[in-house]
């Protein structure tokens, strides 16, 4: 209808949505992820000599250098790794610099502390860097310029190098041609000693340590250690210091039995007793200040409880001698190791508190309880730095940045727990909305009301109602509390209970499992709390999680992994395992009357199968022209409701939506002739509905693809070096409809059912679509992309697309990329009617549709997005790397009222109004009265 | 020519001009005009209010009169249609408050003037024309109608009738298909 049209045009005038300002940081969230930091590779450090504070540095394990506020753990900065990059990360600052420098797979780069801006950058050329420190002191005199890196390669070409701490240049290189494995490099004074482990004929290995100049990188000396009767393999080596603080070897045999030391430089080993009988991990804490006392700690980590013995080193004599040791305590902790000016402290923090020692006694000088936390409850600390404060020889202060055994990265200061950052996150593979059991139920009943005759509907719907009157006191008592949370700003928690009946729907629940089989629900409404975490190795012990799968149902998630055999059911609201037999039977995917094909890729060809069960015959396949491979496939979701199944044009005819549910869009890309296709199929007969090709394709970029209602959409990367006359990026989307001609319904007519396996004769052979496609440049590569839903399919939809160059997520509205854009002219009254524009072959990521603002949402893997409760709104949550959430509203929030409405300006003027009737009525009663009496 | 050289008769109105006029003679046997009255003197109108009343006319007379009438009263909407006409084509086909006023009007006017045929034809309605109003009547109705098509048209330019495919389309269904595929693992 016109009206329609004209209220399309308004919306095209408006400009187009955006994120609004006061909505930033209230509806969505972010959560800046790192990873499980390394410990070796964590320490608090200056940004620059002359700072106040320090910031706490970290690599984690997968490799993402964070630099992160101790103060309220806010990222500072971060840097991710480039998917490609492989071997371990490390993290090494030199004392007083203001760079930190770091080794992930061949790349050495030096960061500046503060801003995380790259200093220089220097490659191993192929080779792996197995070890990187800091060259402190050189001839006994400390560096007080920018001081250089000694690198340890190994796999390729193996040797240590010299890189200069101002520009990276390699200022001398030592090969080792002897095919030992490097361990690790450590420095001294006047030497740099290569540690390396020399396998033996028996199996064991041998620690040879060749001692270095550190001017010229010339071999001064080598000798090897008699370790091979306990050092298997790199985990037997507890120990290697770095400088001379720590100038230690400590390896241990498998039982943990004894302690082996040397101090490099000599050949002596001194052998200690391990005190413990059965003692599960022996850690070794050494300070890392060159000037600190040559003083360590080595932990002994029990079944159920912790100990310590206090070692001091005679660098003079050489000797190692046992100063104290600190009795078993029951519960699980660490221990971290902290320094000020040359005193060493030992920090010792469980569960339940927080102790520090000096290296020199054994005296408890400080002690603070630590309070409980829901975040951390059940878990244990695995490792830690501390930082202490020292204030006239007593430490008055600690704080200790801890990783939880739940994955949680906490700060404590001083027995109290500053924050958390969860980051067992990091990395999610898996993600999905829960469907919670409450919500469900009412949609059960509603389904059933629609399928009963009125009457008996009706009765039902009476019964639903006194049913629900039990809910009323409750509702009655809540009302007080709900209007004032209404005029009040609501608080940010959130329960299970609120999540069930949030009246908007904005809180969901999104199911994340990572790749370390930790699994966790997140309230996307209420800035990404975490609700629940555990831990999947409790429910499958044996298994080592590859990347877990989440699948939701109503009340319960389906979890499944390689490696294990079935699925984990876990409830969704609690966290608990569920029995196989506690299982609510599912309804039937396909309704009444359809037969079920399922579909999967089985040796690279796309094969359906009748009905869900893996039947030997298929039904149909996709077997790709020859040199074509499959790369992907993507079907219509199981949930995309449509609210009209025609396109009203400009003049009030109607284009026909070609709305099958079966559509599954095939991704091949022939490798030798760099061709991309896109195959439409139906994948009820496997039929093609339609192909694109394209050439000069980079087929080592992704193509994401997504399809929704009528339309699907893909992304390409054109080679650049190709002749094609357009290259770059492309954004390709293509419309489906029944028939070219409006008011036409195509071959299939007005029927009412349709069938691609069985086309009627008598409409002819199945129905294909119309399709009108359209291709669009884009300034950038999409690496995920994905449609809004909503409740009903009524409010306009949006592309969201994930460019991960600039670690954004953006929404592309829908007519922007509608193909029926006129080309090469400007449209008709009729098309401007329906806000179509003229083509443009190039579309720009306008800021305002930025859906991740600010936030850098790093290492996105997929975007997901759900319903609300709320037509106009949908919900959006990426994982990765990062959490991110959001709520988008594609044609604004046009059914809930906005921010800037008043409610106490509402309630006041009624108050007032009511008042003044109040105030009015006695007079106007009077006047009524003696109008009376007059006459 | 003797005759060229004669002056041309002077016209009329100045010979009417020179001549001044000549007193109507006491019993002249001519009329006055119509519309003249010539100042009575006093005996004069005595006997006129005496015998000049003028006869009243008869009911045939009457009849056809009312008749008239009422064809004037009928056919008056259909004299308003071009103006109507004419306004509603400025008005515009947007949807604006005036021109819903208009339309609003151009619809009720018609409806409650067919629905008040009754009174007002009363005024005309006597035995002898009763069966001669009918027709009259029919042509009011007609007039009417016809200022109601200027509202409907006036509507439908609005895009407000559902004549189109697009106005029926939320009463067409989806189709429903006898399969349902979907891939293995969102089974």
């Amino acid at each position: 209808m016109r009206l329609n049209a004209a209220v399309a045009l308004a919306a095209c005038l408006v400009p187009a949505a955006a994120i609004f300002e006061d909505d930033a940081y209230h509806i969505d969230f972010h959560h800046a992820l790192l990873g499980l930091p390394k410990h070796d590779a964590t320490f608090f450090q200056k940004p620059y000599p002359a700072s106040k504070a320090s910031l706490l540095f970290t690599i984690s394990e997968n490799s993402t250098i964070g630099v992160v506020n101790p103060r309220d753990g806010a990222l500072v900065w971060r840097q991710a790794p480039s998917p490609y990059a492989s071997g371990n990360g490390l993290l090494r600052s030199g004392e007083d610099q203001d760079t930190v420098i770091s080794a992930i797979g061949d790349r050495i780069t030096a960061w500046s502390s503060s801003d995380g801006r790259v200093v220089w950058e220097a490659t191993a050329d192929g080779a792996i860097v197995q070890d990187l420190e800091i060259l402190e002191q050189e001839d006994g005199i400390t560096n007080v310029d920018a001081k250089d890196a000694i690198v340890l390669v190994g796999d390729g070409s193996q040797g240590v190098r010299r890189l200069d701490g101002k520009t990276g240049r390699v200022k001398w290189s030592y090969q080792d041609a002897s095919g030992d494995v490097p361990f690790q490099v450590s420095s001294s004074p006047t030497t740099i000693y290569y540690i390396s482990l020399h396998n033996t004929l028996l199996g064991g290995s041998k620690l040879k340590v060749t001692s270095l100049s550190p001017i010229t990188g010339k071999k001064i000396d080598q000798y090897t250690l008699n370790s091979d009767s306990e050092i298997q393999d790199h985990e037997h080596i507890l120990f290697a210091g770095a400088n001379t603080a720590a100038p230690l070897l400590a390896w241990t045999d498998k039982a943990n039995k004894v302690l082996k030391f040397n101090i490099i430089g000599t050949k002596a080993i001194s052998t200690f007793n391990v005190p413990q009988s059965v003692v599960e991990k022996i850690v070794l804490h050494a300070p890392g200040r060159v000037n600190s006392l040559p003083h360590f700690l080595v932990e002994y980590r029990t079944a159920t409880g912790l100990s310590a013995e206090v070692y001091h080193v005679d660098l003079k004599k050489n000797t190692i001698s046992k100063a104290y040791s600190l009795p078993e305590t029951t519960g699980k902790g660490t221990f971290t190791v902290s320094t000020s000016d040359a005193n060493v402290y030992f920090t010792k923090i469980t569960t339940e508190e927080t102790t520090i020692v000096s290296s020199v006694s054994h005296g408890i000088l400080g002690r603070w309880n630590v309070k409980g936390s829901p975040n951390l409850a059940g878990a244990y600390p695995v490792h830690g730095v501390s930082e202490v404060v020292v204030k006239t020889g007593k430490p008055s202060a600690v704080r200790s940045a801890v990783l939880f055994s739940n994955g949680q990265w906490a700060l404590i200061r001083n027995g109290e727990l500053a924050w958390t950052r969860p980051e067992f996150l990091a990395g999610a593979v898996s993600a999905a909305w829960a469907e919670l059991p409450e919500e469900e139920t009412l949609a059960h009943e509603l389904e059933v009301e629609g399928h009963q005759n009125v009457v008996s509907a009706y009765f039902h719907r009476v019964q639903r109602h006194i049913r629900d009157l039990e809910h009323f006191p409750a509702w009655i008592q809540n009302i007080p509390k709900r209007v004032l949370g209404n005029l009040v700003s609501k608080p940010e928690e959130s329960t299970i209970d609120e999540i069930q009946h949030d009246t908007f729907g904005f809180h969901k629940l999104v199911i994340v499992a990572t790749q370390g089989g930790q699994l966790a629900a997140l309230d996307v409404g209420s800035r990404g709390k975490v609700v629940w975490s555990i831990d999947l190795h409790q429910f499958a012990p044996e298994a080592v999680f590859q990347s877990p799968s989440v699948k939701a149902f109503r009340g319960y998630v389906e979890i499944k992994d390689s490696a294990f055999k079935g699925s984990l059911y876990v409830n969704s609201t609690t966290g608990g395992l569920l029995a196989s037999k506690d299982i609510p039977v599912q309804p039937p995917v396909a309704s009444e009357g359809q037969s079920l094909i399922s579909f999967d890729l089985v040796d690279g060809i796309l094969t359906g199968f009748l009905g869900a069960q893996s039947i030997p015959e298929a039904v149909w396949t996709f077997d790709p022209p020859a040199g074509e491979r499959i790369i992907g496939y993507t079907a219509r979701p199981v949930k995309d409701p449509v609210a009209s199944i025609g396109t009203v044009l400009g003049d009030r005819r109607v284009l026909y939506k070609y709305l099958n549910p079966n559509l599954v869009l095939v991704t091949t890309v022939f490798d030798a002739a760099r061709t991309a296709s896109i195959y439409l199929l139906d994948s009820a007969s496997g039929q093609i509905l339609h192909t694109f090709s394209h050439n000069d394709v980079d087929i080592s970029r992704p193509i994401p693809s997504t399809i929704s209602e009528n339309w699907f959409s893909y992304s390409l990367t054109i080679d650049s070096t190709s002749a094609a006359t357009s290259r770059g990026y492309h954004l390709v989307v293509a419309e489906l409809f029944e028939s070219a001609i409006p008011d036409d319904r195509g071959p299939l007519g007005a029927a009412s059912n349709a069938s691609t396996l069985q086309p009627s004769a008598a409409f002819g052979d199945a129905a294909k679509p119309h399709v009108i496609s359209q291709s669009y440049h884009i300034p950038q590569e999409i690496s995920h992309m994905t449609v809004t839903q909503t409740r009903q399919g009524i409010t306009s939809r949006e592309l969201i697309v994930t460019l991960a160059a600039t670690n954004s997520i953006v929404g592309v509205p829908r007519n922007v990329i509608d193909p029926r854009r006129p080309i090469g002219r400007d449209p008709t009254p009729s098309e401007a009617a329906e806000g179509l524009t003229r083509y443009m072959p190039i579309i720009p990521f306008d800021p305002k549709w930025h859906l991740s603002h600010r936030y850098d949402v790093v290492g996105v893997k997929e975007v997901i997005t759900s319903e609300s409760g709320l037509e106009s709104t949908s919900l959006v949550f990426a994982y990765g790397l990062d959490m991110f959430g959001t709520r988008v509203a594609p044609s604004f929030a046009f059914d809930v009222l906005g921010k800037g409405f008043n409610k106490v300006q509402m309630l006041l003027t009624v108050v007032a109004l009511f008042v003044g009737v109040l105030f009015v009525a006695p007079l106007v009663k009077r006047k009524q009265i003696n109008t009376l009496w007059t006459i | 020519m003797p005759s060229a050289t004669l002056p041309p008769p002077p016209p009329q109105w100045v010979l009417d001009l020179h001549s001044t006029p000549v007193n109507k003679p006491k019993n002249a046997s001519i009329a006055d005009p119509p519309g003249y009255t010539a100042s009575l003197t006093k005996k004069e109108r005595l006997q006129s209010s005496k015998t000049a009343m003028r006869k009243p006319p008869t009911p045939e007379e009457m009849d056809t009169l009312k008749l008239k009438k009422a064809w004037e009263l009928a056919i008056a909407p259909a004299k308003q249609l071009p103006m109507n006409a004419i306004g509603m084509y400025m008005t515009g086909n947007t949807l604006q408050i005036f021109s819903i006023f208009m339309v609003f009007t151009l619809f009720k006017t018609p409806v409650l003037a067919v629905l008040a045929i009754q009174r007002s034809f009363a005024p005309f309605e006597t035995p002898g024309t009763s069966g001669r109003l009918i027709g009259v009547k029919l042509v009011y109705v007609l007039t009417n109608l016809l200022m109601l098509g200027l509202g409907i048209w006036k509507v439908n330019q609005m895009g407000l009738l559902p004549t189109t495919r697009s106005d029926w389309l939320a009463w067409e269904g989806e189709r429903t298909w006898s399969e349902r595929a979907l891939p293995r693992d969102w089974l």
